[in-house]
């Protein structure tokens, strides 16, 4: 490269910069040339990583990916890219990519405990049909699951439960978002009667003060924090208050840090709603008009199995869903336990900071915006968490107007789209539609051109049961799809590993890389990923957004779309629906799944020639129609009219994604106000009209320990998380040799005080021993991470060192998301351990 | 022997009673150049540099200067460089 094509390539780079940042740059680094021609075929895709929603520029030259930028006309991120997104480009080139499917074998034939041997499609699915119809012909369809995504795209989600619900006819499927945001989601619905936030990314410009309750946003949504910080710094009476079980990079840059004890934010919440009502905050006329008091069962489990001691001694552990009707009295006497002095003791603030931070709640003036992520979902209490937060908002009425937000942030890049608005948990349907309501069944299979009473009613197995499940035996043919369970689901030596590799059960996984998940498979499945397949992603803000297919992917790789309908074909009717239904219903004998799912004359009801031709489409051409067009519409008439309006499909291609209800192509920032909302009555002002009452409820609970806290043997509560340069489990950013040496090997964050008791160095190796298994890793006292004393802090992205090993399985009882966030455990030094081996 | 080029571009905002000192530290650093934005508190700087792993490094350090509260990229290029020999 010479020297002139730098300086023009320099000047490129800090016109998108400064375009990006809005600042005007001095005329002498203005210089923009413009003869270069740098020969990339530039094209519009959402970021393949986080919750956020990013959009990215993605150029291509000669079939493969080799720059990205941050898209400036994307709303969400103006041109900015943080540094997941800025590698995308190598994600999918890692030099152990799957590129064919592998089948353990011996002499030829499948055998549990063969060795994986590439095999073509057809010898894989040929293998895998058999074992799919001779559990379903012995066990029935309760033995048959799936475990998805929150990074599938919306059509992978909707044809996954296409094939699940009324092909196998079980709900056995749940996604990995059940680990993210489960508790969120069902709050949700609890409060409002619909899923997702009210508010939008554009209450960062209006709110006078941002609570991040457990949330690290400077690393974990990096661009989101960008707008936090411009808000911050242009509007001098911002305020920023981030409350954390330890010190990160968030706490350093906040106005206010407040460091709890693990679980007592509950007490904090609770006090700072007895605050608001005993300094008389409440907008009385706000919470008549639109709000209904609810008081939660108390003393529910935490989740576990249910010989275990703690679900035994608990009182509504089989009920934990259950509220019953109360009076605004009712909750405000259980809310005056929680004064200042208990949620000090509690928690571990001092009270004058419990008190500035209530009066931000309880000010009328102070525009407030709630965040939170893992902290609350990932939490024993993550429902009654998430129901405090919003109790704090509708008392106040600080809710559904700019600025006024309790918003819930999202890990992944489609666990609202996918996972929530298409339905691939266990007990939902596509709309918020529920499985064990007739209704909402009798819907579907209308839309879905079934016989009436074919899809199955009871709610399928969630993640942790799927787990415990294959263990048992109970749950028999199994496919993983998008994701590295075995490394993120908790306790995993005891409860998952023994599951996969139970020779009662089939296996299998598909992935783009050799995960660890993959490896205790029986069957991998090489999967496309990313821009080598036409996307949908829905994001945390109600955003969909879409990609056109950019690359092909390599050697056999197919997406999961090819997969899930290619697989259909194998199946008829008459090998997996009961005889009577077909015996009611004989025009549906002898087809196939893929004739009865997907070449239904909806799904397959527009041709080829509709799709761009700028852009490859493998899928569609494979079957001969457009796919994606087919299902998305199709999908699409479960929310029009309904408050989950979509727009049609070719609009998305154009735009940087539309946020629902999108009602006659305009999009919908604030939801149930008057004015911002088409669905809300003249007149009425507000509503919310997820419930039939069009009211949300103020739910009243306690605070309740934790399942497992230290004691004398086992002394340190361990928190895990995730660090800005890894993505979850690392299975794609580990492959990228710059992210990995950005952050080596997962490291023991712990206090120098509590390192000096045990007689532990920086750098020294040591073993974190809980309970239920042991990781090896290594004392770090220093950094980006400063964790209070009795507290350690352990990242979950390297495979080498499973920290979930260690971890309890404790979930919330009511949403059954896992609580990664507080366990028991001791730390020692792995050479007095191993002292003993030594001869 | 082939090596590469890297341009990148980030912004940085910082702290604007702070700007002096970070101006001086992002000065410091191999390969960044500041391009304008110190009286906004968002500065505009590019990195020029042989790797990607020095694009993480920069990145790093420049967000553990004091007073900065964020440091994000935008722009990302890079092609082999031949030597000419």
């Amino acid at each position: 490269m010479d020297l002139t094509r730098r300086t023009v390539l320099k000047a490129q780079a800090a016109a998108a910069a400064a375009a990006a940042a809005n600042v005007t740059l001095p005329a002498s680094a203005q210089n923009i040339l413009t003869g270069e021609d740098l020969q990339l075929q530039w094209s519009k895709a959402p970021c393949r990583f986080c919750g956020t929603g990013c959009g990215v520029m993605v150029g291509v030259k000669d079939g493969k990916v080799v720059a990205t930028h941050g898209d400036m006309q994307a709303e969400v991120n103006r041109g900015l890219n943080c540094v997941k997104g800025y590698f995308l480009s190598k994600i999918m080139y890692g030099s152990d990519r799957l590129t064919q499917p592998l089948l353990r074998m011996k002499n030829g034939q499948f055998a549990k405990d063969g060795e994986f041997q590439p095999v073509s499609w057809d010898q894989a699915f040929d293998e895998m049909a058999r074992q799919f119809k001779q559990v379903l012909k012995e066990k029935g369809p309760e033995a048959v699951g799936m475990f998805g995504s929150g990074q599938w795209t919306i059509w992978e989600g909707y044809a996954a439960s296409k094939l699940m619900r009324a092909g196998f006819r079980t709900n056995n499927l749940d996604p990995n978002a059940r680990h993210c945001m489960a508790s969120a989601a069902v709050t949700f619905i609890r409060a409002f009667g619909m899923d997702e936030p009210m508010g939008c990314y554009d209450d960062f410009e209006n709110a006078d003060a941002f609570v991040l309750w457990g949330s690290n946003m400077a690393e974990m949504h990096p661009i989101l924090w960008t707008r936090v910080t411009d808000r911050r710094l242009s509007h001098p009476h911002v305020r920023i208050m981030t409350l954390s079980t330890y010190e990160h990079r968030t706490t350093d840059l906040s106005d206010m840090a407040l460091i709890f004890k693990p679980n007592s934010d509950l007490a904090i919440m609770n006090y700072i709603a007895n605050y608001i009502i005993q300094t008389g905050a409440v907008n009385r006329e706000f919470v008549e008009k639109h709000c209904n008091f609810r008081m939660a069962n108390t003393d529910i489990g935490y989740g576990l199995r249910p010989d275990h001691v703690l679900e035994q001694r608990a009182q509504h552990a089989n009920d934990a869903q259950i509220s019953s009707p109360a009076s605004f009295e009712d909750y405000a006497k259980l809310m005056s336990q929680y004064t200042v002095e208990k949620a000090s003791e509690l928690s571990g603030i001092p009270k004058e900071r419990l008190e500035a931070l209530a009066k931000l709640y309880a000010d009328p003036k102070v525009k407030v915006m709630s965040l939170w992520t893992m902290g609350f979902n990932q939490h024993v209490r993550g429902v009654w968490a998430n129901h405090m937060v919003y109790n704090l908002h509708l008392l106040t009425g600080k809710i559904a107007e700019p600025g006024n937000s309790p918003f819930s942030l999202t890990g992944q890049p489609s666990a609202c789209g996918t996972a929530r608005e298409v339905g691939t948990f266990s007990h939902r349907l596509p709309a918020d539609m529920q499985v064990n309501n007739p209704e909402h069944r009798k819907h579907a299979e209308e839309i879905w051109r079934l016989p009436h009473g074919l899809l199955p009613e009871k709610v399928g197995y969630h993640a942790v049961q799927q787990d415990r499940m294959l263990k048992d035996g109970k749950l028999n043919a199994y496919w993983i799809m998008c994701n590295n369970n075995l490394q993120t689901a908790p306790n995993t030596n005891n409860e998952t590993y023994p599951g996969y590799r139970n020779p009662a059960n089939f296996v299998v996984v598909s992935d783009a890389y050799p995960t660890v998940t993959a490896m205790a498979a029986d069957l991998i499945l090489p999967a496309a990923m990313w821009v080598e397949k036409e996307g949908a992603y829905g994001n945390a803000e109600r955003r969909t957004h879409f990609w056109h297919q950019l690359v092909n992917a390599p050697g056999e790789a197919r997406s999961d779309l090819w997969q899930l309908v290619e697989f259909s074909k194998r199946f008829t009717t008459d090998e997996v629906w009961p005889a009577a239904i077909l015996d009611a219903n004989p025009g549906y004998k002898g087809k196939s799944l893929y004739d009865i799912l997907f070449a239904n004359g909806e799904v397959n009801k527009f041709p080829l020639s509709e799709i761009d031709s700028a852009y490859e489409n493998r899928e569609a051409k494979a079957f001969g129609f457009y796919v994606q067009k087919g299902l998305f519409e199709e999908y699409a008439t479960f929310g029009r009219g309904h408050g989950h309006d979509l727009a049609p499909f070719e609009m998305y291609h154009q735009v940087r994604g539309l946020r629902w209800p999108v009602v006659d192509g305009k999009e919908t920032l604030w939801r149930y106000r008057e004015g911002l909302d088409p669905y809300v009555e003249k007149g009425s002002g507000l509503q919310f009209y997820g419930n039939p009452d069009k009211k949300a409820n103020i739910m009243g609970a306690p605070y309740e320990p934790p399942a497992e806290s230290p004691d004398a043997e086992y002394d340190l509560w361990l928190v895990t998380g995730r660090v800005l340069e890894h993505w979850h489990s690392g299975s794609m950013t580990l492959r990228v040799p710059e992210l990995y040496k950005a952050f080596p090997g997962a490291v023991v964050f712990m206090h120098p005080d509590d390192a000096a008791k045990r007689n532990l160095r920086r750098g020294q190796e040591v073993r974190v021993v809980s309970r239920r298994g042991e990781i090896h890793s290594r004392i770090e006292t220093r950094g980006r991470n400063s964790v209070p004393p009795g507290l350690i802090f352990v990242p979950f992205f390297d495979a080498s060192q499973l920290i979930n090993k260690v971890t309890l399985d404790a979930t919330d009882p009511i949403s059954k998301q896992t609580d990664f966030k507080k366990c028991a455990v001791k730390v020692v030094s792995a050479a007095t351990a191993d002292a003993g081996d030594v001869p | 022997m082939n090596h590469e080029c890297h341009i990148s571009s980030l912004v940085v905002h910082g702290r604007p009673d702070q700007m002096p000192s970070i101006v001086e530290g992002i000065g410091a650093i191999a390969g960044a150049e500041i391009c304008g934005g110190a009286e906004t508190g968002k500065l505009i700087v590019t990195l020029e540099t042989d790797t990607e792993d020095q694009v993480v490094e920069r990145i790093n350090a420049i967000q553990l200067l004091d007073g900065v509260l964020a440091a994000t990229l935008v722009f990302h290029h890079f092609e082999p460089v031949q030597d000419r020999e």
